[in-house]
């Protein structure tokens, strides 16, 4: 059991960045943004191709998350190209198509950066072995978990300071009122091209991490990042609730932290592996609809 | 912070849809001079272009045709946010003006941020907190006490009276007001446009007020202009306007309306 919860901690908190990023787009930008299914591998094979070559474990982590801010910019200009000059910020097709694109593209982007479709990564320095022999421990089990967690909540204040900024403001105003924002002087383009980066640039910092505990980047380890985000996103809004900004990050992380939990604990049931999705995309599906069919429920 | 400045609009042109089936002549050739500090009250029927002549001047869309200049300067040609900060704007939707999930105090920041550009230093720190507190406290709703309550707990009068403080707080060259009382009950909406009145006349802001409500044109600002299929077709100044009642400014209406009713009426015969 204490294998289970310190795997299931390590899992939770590698992928909490990414479910931040989920959080920052879905949530604040209000852009379901389909990017973070390229941008989580795109993470993993820049750190592992910088690895392989040689270079710096923090080198290769620091380019992977500086890829995933490229890829997010570029949904950012694709979103600009494809919404037609009146701005309407309900119109979800161009916000899905510049995701879809930009993920669509980025499979043949890390296929190039790897050279091949799988990196492994085993018997070569990578981010946690420096860390251990830093910090003289070994990176497993719960010297791990507390290194992770130390991490998430360092990135996790980062952003709540940069959400209290001005900056911020404008950018929680972008996906909250678009109209007023405009109205108060916001250039809104920039406002959500800037959300997509640091997005993106989370959600490569998974795929960067992953690459590096798992002992290998693949060009199909992205499959499902946006659902398995979105459920993070919601399973963390109503188990920890909303009250504030700065609150509502931390019951993020919980929420990817309780969804590792359950995923493994589904593994232990004898669930296959491969089944996993389409319970994630169930999941998801219930929770989304539940405000739905109580208010039906209400009406009748 | 700005001053209240001279707005000039030369021949106006706004076609929607050109050259579709669906092609409409919002504006028709608006020429149209406000001095600074001027209040004027806009009114004239559905489709008559008002609520456009408002969203030309704001930047919302890209005009047909003529020029708009605002304070010396042309800004014909200015995107909607860069004009934004010289513009204070109040809608008919009491939600549109506010962000809903936001606080009252990040709401209020927001726009005491207008026209210059935002940071990386805190958005809500205390002096702004005492800012907030005293404007808030002119309102009368004893929002000054809640500053960390979200919007979207407010009424629609509330929320109508803090999109009304977020357009002027930081003091506009211009203030839109797009028929912004209409959507509130009577006695919030008479609320509101005291409220509109005391804080015009205090800062002097040039004033463009879109409305329906004949009564509240008569009764509220320095000049008074009545459009009709995208033109100007009566324009009063303050003593003029001084002696009609809402029974003569129907007459008028129908005088330089009918008219155009007239050719309507024979285009369909």
């Amino acid at each position: 059991m204490q294998v289970i919860i310190a795997n299931a901690l390590e899992q939770g908190l590698i992928y909490c960045f990414m479910v931040l990023g989920v959080f920052l787009t879905f949530r604040v930008l209000d852009f379901p943004d389909l990017t973070v299914d390229g941008s989580l591998p795109l993470g993993a094979a820049v750190t592992g191709a910088l690895i392989v070559g040689g270079h710096s474990p923090f080198l290769a982590t620091a380019a992977g998350v500086g890829a995933g801010l490229c890829a997010g910019l570029v949904t950012g200009f694709l979103h600009l190209l494809l919404k037609s000059g009146e701005s309407d910020s309900t119109n979800y097709g161009p916000k899905l198509l510049a995701g879809i694109l930009t993920m669509t593209a980025l499979y043949t982007v890390n296929l190039r950066i790897m050279g091949r479709s799988n990196i492994p990564l085993l018997g070569v320095q990578v981010i946690f072995d420096k860390v251990g022999s830093f910090l003289s421990l070994t990176m497993i089990g719960w010297n791990l978990v507390l290194v992770l967690a130390a991490l998430a909540i360092v990135v996790k204040y980062v952003l709540d300071w940069l959400l209290h900024t001005e900056f911020g403001l404008t950018l929680l105003a972008t996906g909250d009122n678009e109209q007023m924002i405009r109205a108060m002087g916001t250039n809104t383009n920039f406002t959500r091209i800037v959300g997509l980066a640091i997005a993106n640039g989370l959600v490569a910092l998974t795929g960067s991490l992953v690459a590096q505990q798992q002992g290998f980047a693949d060009v199909g380890m992205g499959i499902g990042t946006i659902v398995a985000g979105l459920a993070g996103v919601i399973m963390g809004e109503v188990i920890f609730g909303v009250r504030s900004i700065s609150w509502v990050l931390f019951s993020v992380i919980g929420g990817s932290i309780v969804y590792r939990f359950l995923i493994a604990i589904s593994l232990r049931l004898g669930i296959q592996p491969t089944d996993l999705k389409l319970l994630t995309a169930t999941l998801v599906v219930v929770a989304l609809s539940i405000p739905t069919v109580r208010r039906k429920v209400v009406r009748l | 912070m700005s001053a209240p400045a001279t707005l000039e609009v030369r021949g106006l042109r706004k076609v929607f849809f050109p050259g579709t089936a669906n092609e409409v002549t919002a504006l028709n050739g608006i020429d149209l001079e406000v001095p600074a500090g001027q209040f004027v009250s806009i009114i004239g029927s559905n489709g008559s272009g008002k609520s456009t002549l408002l969203n030309s001047v704001a930047g919302t869309f890209s005009l047909s045709g003529g020029r708009i200049v605002l304070g010396g300067r042309d800004v014909t040609k200015q995107a909607e946010h860069v004009r934004s900060r010289m513009i204070g704007r109040v809608f008919q939707d009491p939600r549109a003006g506010t962000a809903p999930s936001m606080t009252i105090e990040e709401n209020l920041a927001i726009s005491l941020l207008r026209s210059r550009r935002s940071g990386l230093r805190r958005g809500v720190t205390n002096p702004r907190r005492e800012v907030m507190r005293v404007q808030l406290s002119r309102l009368g709703m004893g929002l000054e006490g809640r500053l960390r309550a979200g919007v979207n707990k407010l009424s629609g009068g509330q929320r109508q009276a803090m999109s009304l403080l977020m357009a002027t707080i930081a003091e506009p060259s211009l203030l839109l007001l797009d028929e912004h009382t209409a959507a509130l009950d009577p006695k919030v909406a008479a609320t509101i446009m005291e409220l509109t009145a005391a804080i015009v006349a205090e800062r002097g802001l040039t004033t463009l007020m879109v409305t329906h409500n004949m009564e509240l044109a008569l009764r509220y600002g320095d000049r008074l202009i009545m459009m009709h299929a995208g033109r100007v077709v009566l324009d009063l100044d303050e003593r003029q306007k001084a002696t009609l009642e809402v029974g003569d400014l129907i007459v008028k209406f129908h005088e330089v309306a009918g008219e155009a009713f007239a050719v309507d009426r024979m285009l369909l015969e």
